[in-house]
């Protein structure tokens, strides 16, 4: 339950540093290390990090000075703070600014595991609160749609997926937010002997660790509180069918063994289960990361990389197959035009001008999402140049603005002041990481790194 | 005494995959019972290798004891010992690493060297000294827990599981000589990449 939980270890001396990251290491935690005070600041400015280890004594900006810091900007970050020089004075001085724990170097070996099994834990549960309101507050419509283009790109993927649908191997399926991986895995399902089967969707990133798990294996009653009745996980659904694992990139290195495995030995246990299930499936895993770049930085398993990585297919973006973009219009409009009863026709050619010099950073779902406004707003029986105008510079001064027309110009803003950092971004807009990445995804916005 | 149930001195030029070293005075039979351990469970071949003397330098006079990543950056100057895919350091006296007040054994995870100590691990915690067997048990469990980091095995939270993190005897106590199901099917991998370095994983 581990492969999630960022650590910082800030502390001067290096005998210190590298004996506690090599601890901590071992238990499969994701740790950097600073090595002054200032530098874990910089460190915190750049990436989110769950639990900070920070020595009080440091020769540029003092523990007590960085914990003050850490406390009114990332308020959520959990702070033990770490002393060869401890005293209760110093250790109450610390509690009072917010600090989570304390402890004296060298510590007790048991102190350490428990109390960063305790934080782990007071953490998951404040991750599985907000997801679980999350969940409950939006429900998200799921729209299925054929794959449209008739671009040589697409042109050449349709032919890809032809051919890979006809083997078993496992895909994997890479593309920018919003080009619309999921299609490109239910179209390779569709034309599959395994169409009959069950096609079982799960996103990786929406879950948190013991979620995921639970999701993918099922539980038997009793296997944690709250498991009143037994459940089949997605793996087991997934019998005779398809299983599609989005944004795999998320998936925490525990998880990563646990589905090599299964990759491997074809069968499972449910959680808290002894009894062995055969499961038959064929993975189609998707992301938007680059996955050999996340092994360099030891994010992910080599060899769980390889197994997914059979068969790679790119999504092209829409910006590289531009001839797609009154295509995909015409097919836009006539779906939102049966949705809304409204008798929009057609678009001027001004208008499809527009889109097709348009970059579309959230590609197709950006598309879909900007046809599917015109047609709500629409005036007249013909889209207009004007209907798009929001698409440049957030629209012509005085056109109203929905409120989620608002929300997804505000974010798009604060994505690119932030250089695409979401960590500094959701602290900016005071919503957590989950959330934005969900309305990211919604909004088909893009994240330039 | 080689038909797996048992490790042995080997004649230079037959090495085998493993390599248990005594640092200072380590009593012959510990020594011997680890190698055979380890052979018997990981099914490698082990070597029981020539005694070496502890490096001076890796002495904590404050704390009277020995630093263990000293040791072990002390071991891999070895290099005559490079045929040898793993190094296990076998030590009597108390070892502590910077952060922590004492440990059984270190590693470096998914490297050559692992260190493991017999110093804390004859008595219980409230003094009493405990039988030979329940000694070379105890060594022997974190003999293999230390090989499992080198083969990049992480710490694991299954009860029972040889690779959970034991900060006590106690806890050592309650861990079996065996591996939950996830830990050991990364053991078994591994151990086959170290058997047959030339082969594609499995």
């Amino acid at each position: 339950m581990t492969g999630r939980f960022k650590i910082l270890v800030v502390d001067d001396e290096l005998i210190v540093r590298e004996s506690l990251v090599g601890w901590l290491k071992k238990g499969g935690y994701r740790v950097e290390a600073a090595s002054r005070g200032q530098e874990g600041l910089e460190r915190l400015e750049r990436e989110d990090f769950d639990l900070i280890f920070l020595d009080i004594k440091m020769p540029d900006v003092s523990g007590m000075e960085v914990l003050k810091q850490v406390k009114e900007r990332y308020p959520s970050t959990m702070v033990v703070m770490i002393t060869a020089y401890g005293s209760v004075e110093t250790a109450v001085e610390a509690m009072k600014l917010g600090a989570n724990d304390y402890l004296m170097k060298p510590f007790e070996p048991e102190q350490l595991t428990l109390l960063v099994e305790k934080l782990q834990q007071h953490k998951r549960l404040i991750d599985e609160n907000i997801l679980l309101r999350e969940q409950i507050a939006t429900a998200v419509a799921e729209r299925y749609q054929d794959i449209v283009g008739v671009s040589e790109p697409m042109q050449a993927l349709f032919q890809l997926i032809e051919e890979v649908a006809a083997v078993d191997s496992p895909v994997l399926i890479r593309g920018e937010t919003g080009t619309g991986k999921e299609l490109v895995a239910k179209a390779i399902h569709a034309r599959s002997p395994r169409r009959f089967g069950p096609f079982v969707p799960i996103n990786c990133g929406a879950f948190t660790e013991g979620l995921l798990e639970s999701e993918l294996f099922g539980h038997e009653v009793g296997s944690f509180t709250g498991a009143a009745k037994a459940k089949k996980g997605r793996l087991e659904i997934a019998h005779g069918g398809t299983l599609f694992l989005d944004e795999i990139g998320e998936i925490p290195m525990k998880m990563q063994v646990d589905l090599l495995r299964v990759l491997e030995e074809r069968r499972i246990h449910r959680v808290g289960g002894t009894r062995e299930i055969p499961v038959d499936f064929r993975l189609i895993s998707a992301t938007h990361r680059n996955l050999t770049h996340e092994i360099e930085r030891g994010h992910f398993r080599q060899d769980f990389y390889f197994r997914l990585n059979v068969i790679e297919i790119q999504v092209p973006p829409l910006r590289e197959r531009r001839e797609d973009i009154p295509v995909l219009a015409e097919h836009f409009l006539a779906k939102f035009r049966r949705e809304t009863n409204k008798p929009v026709e057609g678009f001027d050619p001004e208008a499809l001008d527009r889109l097709c010099a348009y970059d579309w950073p959230g590609n197709v779902r950006e598309l879909e999402n900007a046809v599917e406004r015109a047609v709500v707003l629409a005036k007249a029986r013909r889209l207009q140049r004007d209907d798009f105008g929001f698409l440049f510079r957030g629209g012509a001064p005085g056109e109203p603005h929905s409120l989620k027309e608002m929300e997804r110009l505000h974010i798009q803003r604060v994505l690119s002041l932030c250089g695409g950092n979401i960590s500094r971004a959701a602290r900016l807009l005071e919503i957590n990481r989950t959330t934005l990445h969900n309305k990211i995804k919604k909004y088909g916005l893009r994240v330039n790194g | 005494m080689t038909d797996g149930t048992h490790a042995h001195r080997r004649s230079p030029g037959a090495r085998g995959a493993v390599g248990v070293v005594p640092l200072g005075n380590v009593g012959g039979v510990a020594l011997r019972i680890v190698a055979a351990n380890v052979q018997a469970v990981s099914g490698l071949a082990t070597d029981v290798l020539e005694p070496r003397p502890l490096p001076p330098s890796a002495y904590l006079g404050d704390r009277r004891q020995y630093d263990a990543s000293r040791i072990i950056a002390h071991m891999a100057g070895w290099s005559e010992l490079n045929s040898h895919a793993r190094i296990i350091g076998l030590v009597s006296v108390d070892l502590c690493v910077p952060i922590l007040q004492f440990v059984f054994g270190e590693a470096q995870m998914g490297g050559r060297l692992a260190l493991v100590s017999g110093a804390r691990l004859r008595t219980n915690p409230d003094g009493s000294e405990v039988p030979l067997d329940r000694y070379y048990e105890r060594l022997v469990k974190v003999a293999l827990h230390e090989l499992g980091h080198t083969l990049e095995i992480y710490h694991c939270d299954t009860p029972g599981c040889l690779m959970c993190f034991s900060p006590s005897v106690s806890h050592l106590d309650r861990s079996d000589i065996r591996l939950c199901s996830r830990c050991l099917f990364l053991f078994n991998r591994a151990v086959h990449a170290l058997a047959h370095p030339k082969e594609k994983p499995l």
